[in-house]
């Protein structure tokens, strides 16, 4: 508009039409944007991720999700952004000397607080969001009263599961269904990391110290333990299976290792 | 913005006159690094003796002989000795350093002038873009199918180490080096640097170090990945000493470089270029050599803990000697954070700059862009225990970094609005660097979203360490680092080679490289949800269709990145000239005449306004002789009364 001011009413009547029309596009823009975000929200991650093995990867696998619903609509906003302006405001040909320029815009006070308020309450729904999935991740084996535990160690490069209770050694994690399970994990070595993908639990195994993470398995299957920290030649080999059985099958397994229920 | 007839150049009639330092080239400091390397290898020999940290010490002694003997050899010195024996530098000796007369040799010296470091910058992290992107073809050759075999487990491992290692030494000089040395000065109106002998001397040490890095590959690669933790790092061949040093030498070339160009920038701005009128982009370049003054140091330190370590029995790390892990995650991570952001602000700043340009709009809210920018560098250096929260450091610390972490969305948010209040209702001149925008916009809303899912501590528990920590970094480094490092490139080749990019080799770059990315890394994050770790050199098949996908999309981004290597070499060589102002930009860079004079400005500009006035108030005529107290005086200025006395295209 730069140098050229806006007389004749008509004109400004055309203008303002035409801008009606440029916010109604970029809304509709917009909602089929998100639209598509929230479907592809529901459904990739949750596919992806996999059925939950437990308590803890239920909740790892909702909170994506509701991330993923949740910042749709301002991936939306960038992307209608951008496709419109490619469309609606881009020159045809190259730039000449004496072309007139964009609108003076230098900012708009409105857009810019609406703008940084908006990403603020984002921002603190995703914080209490988070913090209150942190508490339920770390309390549910801590609210219950006898969880089983499990001295993880790992070494270059084999995983090591000792039950202290049973008094049982095994290279393959067996998990009791619906128990609790606390793991106290460290390493001889160097720094691994103890993950058990479908049940959404990792930390890392450090020399000299142990640390912990807890979980709930709720479905029996087969799953893997893998680490997740480079630890030196053959760390891509450092996987073993997860068994998760029933309370009776576990009591077996115990017994056929020589441990003691 | 206008000009002042004051500060007349180059007051004397000297001719250049180098003395030593004319016989002093890349040739003598090659020379003179080998015999340093060879003497402190025999001098760690015979002091070392059978001692079991010899070997570690050799290699050592031998390295910092390379790159002290390198840099002697190269005249890096020259004047501080001269200084001391008392015969300091006279203007001639100046002159000749600042390379007066000399034509392509320049380039292979000891040369100070802002433009020729600046170029020199540009090919080197042309190479070791070139190198790190080899290294990730073979990586992703590799994992095109669950057991390969086509690597071994240590070449492998150190691959992916290295190949880290050297993007991010690359993307971190990428914008600051390249467009900081040559553009910077020119965009603040200044002659040079503020300390040029050190602008050379950065340059030379990032070269002392290449060979320092890439010796690893030789000495038994680096087992422990690019963060080199530790104390895998402890136990590690002696590649790991090649890693320490060359960090240690990158650390003081990143410290040399950031105090010169914070001096530069702090003290040097044209008259009348106060800070409300300095573009975006000097603020971009300031932000980051200001944030990687502290963050480099941190490394730094932790290398040296773990020279002590490996090279004199040291415990620092190793748990049964006391020591901790933890802690070197802890200095690594101090840098490591704040490094991400001296990355991007300088790519995103450029990008801004050339929006407004493109766009033909005043840049949108000038004030949000760099409160946004100051934001971000204050509140990265709160989130570094971030990337620990799986590694049980510190548990009850989690809810607190995870508040930091997530307040970063809140001005990153900000630099979105920025570009996108420019774009709006803009004049939209889709050229190369404006794609590079577009397409910086839609990779990085990625980056930054799946970078949100990772603050969140019980996501993170579950996602760190797999693939989709690796495309999330992926979209943020190279996305929208790389990308606006390439937008930079597009917008600023006219004025640094003289010769304009040609467009069509470019485009279908572009095109190449961003659907290529988007594939490669969309792959990951699948691969990564499905439960994929990193650093794998094989992998169970059910993760093979997305890395199957990986693989192709890499080799698109390998193809797309080889186009633009060759549009940039036969452009640079025989494009077509550039005229002074190609894009009508209002910067001061695009004042002065191609190819630019030694001094840059034969008159010292005076800023008036910013550079950002587009489409405000029509053109006065240009005033014939332009008065520096009226001019200074009347703040709304007069664009083309500039445009006439210095900046009409030629």
């Amino acid at each position: 508009m730069g140098g050229s001011p806006v007389t004749s009413e008509t004109t400004t009547e055309r203008v303002d039409r035409s801008r009606g029309a440029e916010l109604r596009t970029l809304a509709i823009l917009w909602a089929v944007f998100t639209i598509l975000g929230v479907v592809f929200a529901l459904i990739v991650p949750h596919h992806l991720m996999g059925p939950s093995a437990s308590n803890t990867m239920t909740e790892v696998e909702r909170t994506f999700t509701a991330f993923s619903v949740a910042s749709a609509p301002v991936a939306a906003v960038v992307w209608a952004l951008m496709v419109y302006s490619l469309l609606r405001w881009r020159r045809r040909g190259a730039w000449q000397e004496g072309d007139p320029d964009g609108p003076a815009l230098r900012g708009h006070a409105l857009t810019s607080g609406v703008w940084i308020s908006l990403s603020s309450a984002l921002c603190l729904f995703l914080l209490v969001w988070g913090l209150a999935a942190l508490s339920s991740v770390d309390s549910a084996a801590a609210s219950s009263a006898s969880p089983l535990e499990i001295d993880v160690t790992g070494q270059q490069w084999v995983w090591t599961f000792s039950y202290p209770t049973q008094g049982v050694e095994s290279d393959q994690l067996v998990l009791p269904i619906d128990r609790p399970v606390v793991f106290k994990v460290t390493s001889y070595d160097v720094i691994h990391s103890f993950w058990v993908p479908e049940m959404g639990i990792k930390v890392d195994a450090n020399p000299g110290v142990t640390t912990s993470t807890s979980t709930r398995p709720d479905r029996l299957g087969t799953y893997h333990v893998r680490c997740a920290e480079l630890c030196g030649l053959l760390h891509a080999d450092m996987e073993t299976n997860a068994r998760v059985v029933s309370s009776d099958d576990f009591a077996t397994w115990v017994a056929g290792q020589g441990g003691h229920a | 913005m206008t000009t002042a007839d004051i500060y007349k150049t180059d007051p004397l009639p000297v001719e250049p006159h180098g003395g030593i330092m004319g016989r002093l080239n890349l040739a003598t400091g090659v020379i003179a690094g080998v015999v340093l390397a060879v003497v402190g290898n025999q001098l760690a020999h015979r002091l070392g003796d059978d001692h079991p940290h010899e070997p570690d010490a050799r290699a050592v002694f031998t390295m910092l002989g390379w790159a002290v003997g390198f840099l002697l050899g190269m005249g890096a010195f020259t004047g501080p000795f001269r200084w001391l024996a008392g015969r300091d530098l006279t203007h001639g000796d100046e002159l000749f350093l600042a390379g007066k007369g000399q034509g392509v040799g320049r380039y292979f010296r000891f040369t100070t002038d802002h433009k020729v470091v600046g170029i020199q910058y540009l090919v080197l992290v042309m190479v070791m873009l070139g190198a790190g992107g080899s290294m990730a073809m073979l990586i992703r050759t590799d994992l095109i199918s669950p057991n390969s075999g086509f690597l071994g487990p240590q070449t492998y491992n150190s691959l992916v180490g290295l190949h880290g290692l050297t993007m991010i030494l690359a993307t971190i000089i990428m914008v600051t080096g390249p467009f900081g040395n040559f553009v910077v000065p020119l965009m603040i109106g200044a002659r040079d640097m503020a300390f040029p002998r050190l602008n050379a001397l950065s340059l030379w040490l990032l070269v002392a170090m290449l060979p320092i890095l890439y010796s690893a590959a030789f000495l038994g690669g680096i087992p422990m990945g690019w963060v080199g933790y530790t104390p895998i790092a402890d136990q590690g061949p002696t590649g790991v000493d090649a890693y320490m040093m060359a960090i240690l030498v990158f650390a003081v070339s990143t410290a040399v470089a950031g105090m010169n160009i914070t001096t530069t920038i702090v003290t040097m701005r044209a008259r009348g270029m106060t800070w409300t009128r300095t573009p975006i982009f000097v603020y971009g370049v300031l932000a980051s050599v200001v944030l990687a003054l502290p963050a480099f140091p941190m490394f730094m330190a932790a290398e040296l803990l773990l020279l002590v370590d490996r090279v004199m029995g040291g415990g620092f790390y190793v748990a049964n000697r006391g020591g901790q892990p933890w802690l070197y995650q802890n200095l690594f991570w101090l840098m490591g954070h704040p490094e991400v952001y001296v990355i991007l602000i300088p790519a995103v700043a450029a990008l801004m700059e050339l929006t407004a340009v493109f766009a033909r709009k005043p840049l949108y809210s000038f004030r949000l862009a760099v409160l946004s920018i100051v934001a971000i560098v204050g509140l990265s250096v709160t989130v570094w225990a971030h990337h620990m929260f799986a590694s049980g450091w510190a548990p009850d610390l989690n809810g607190p970094f995870m508040l930091t972490t997530e307040m970063i969305s809140i001005p990153t948010g900000g630099l979105f609005l920025v570009i996108l209040g420019t774009l709006w209702r803009g004049r939209i001149w889709t050229t190369f660097p404006m794609m590079c925008t577009y397409a910086m916009l839609w990779n990085f809303i990625i980056g930054g979203i799946t970078g949100i899912y990772l603050s969140d501590v019980p996501l993170d528990y579950q996602l760190h360490g797999s693939m989709f920590v690796t495309a999330h970094f992926h979209y943020t480094l190279m996305g929208a680092g790389l990308t606006g490092a390439m937008g930079a490139l597009g917008y600023w080749f006219p004025k640094m080679t003289g010769r304009m990019l040609a467009s069509t080799p470019a485009f279908v770059s572009f095109w190449l490289v961003q659907i290529g990315f988007n594939v490669t890394f969309l792959g990951m994050f699948m691969v990564g949800l499905e439960g994929q770790p990193r650093r794998v050199v094989h992998y169970d098949t059910a993760f093979h269709s997305g890395n199957l996908i990986s693989s192709l999309g890499a080799y698109c981004i390998g193809i797309g990145m080889l186009i633009l290597l060759y549009d940039v070499i036969s452009s640079w060589r025989h494009g077509d000239l550039a005229p002074m102002n190609p894009w009508g930009a209002k910067t001061l860079e695009w004042t002065v005449p191609n190819p630019i004079p030694l001094e840059n400005f034969s008159v010292l500009p005076v800023v008036t306004e910013d550079a950002y006035g587009y489409g405000e108030e029509p053109a006065p005529e240009p005033e014939p002789e332009p008065v520096p107290a009226s001019a200074s005086a009347s703040a709304a200025g007069d664009p083309a009364g500039a445009d006439g006395t210095a900046g009409a295209p030629a």
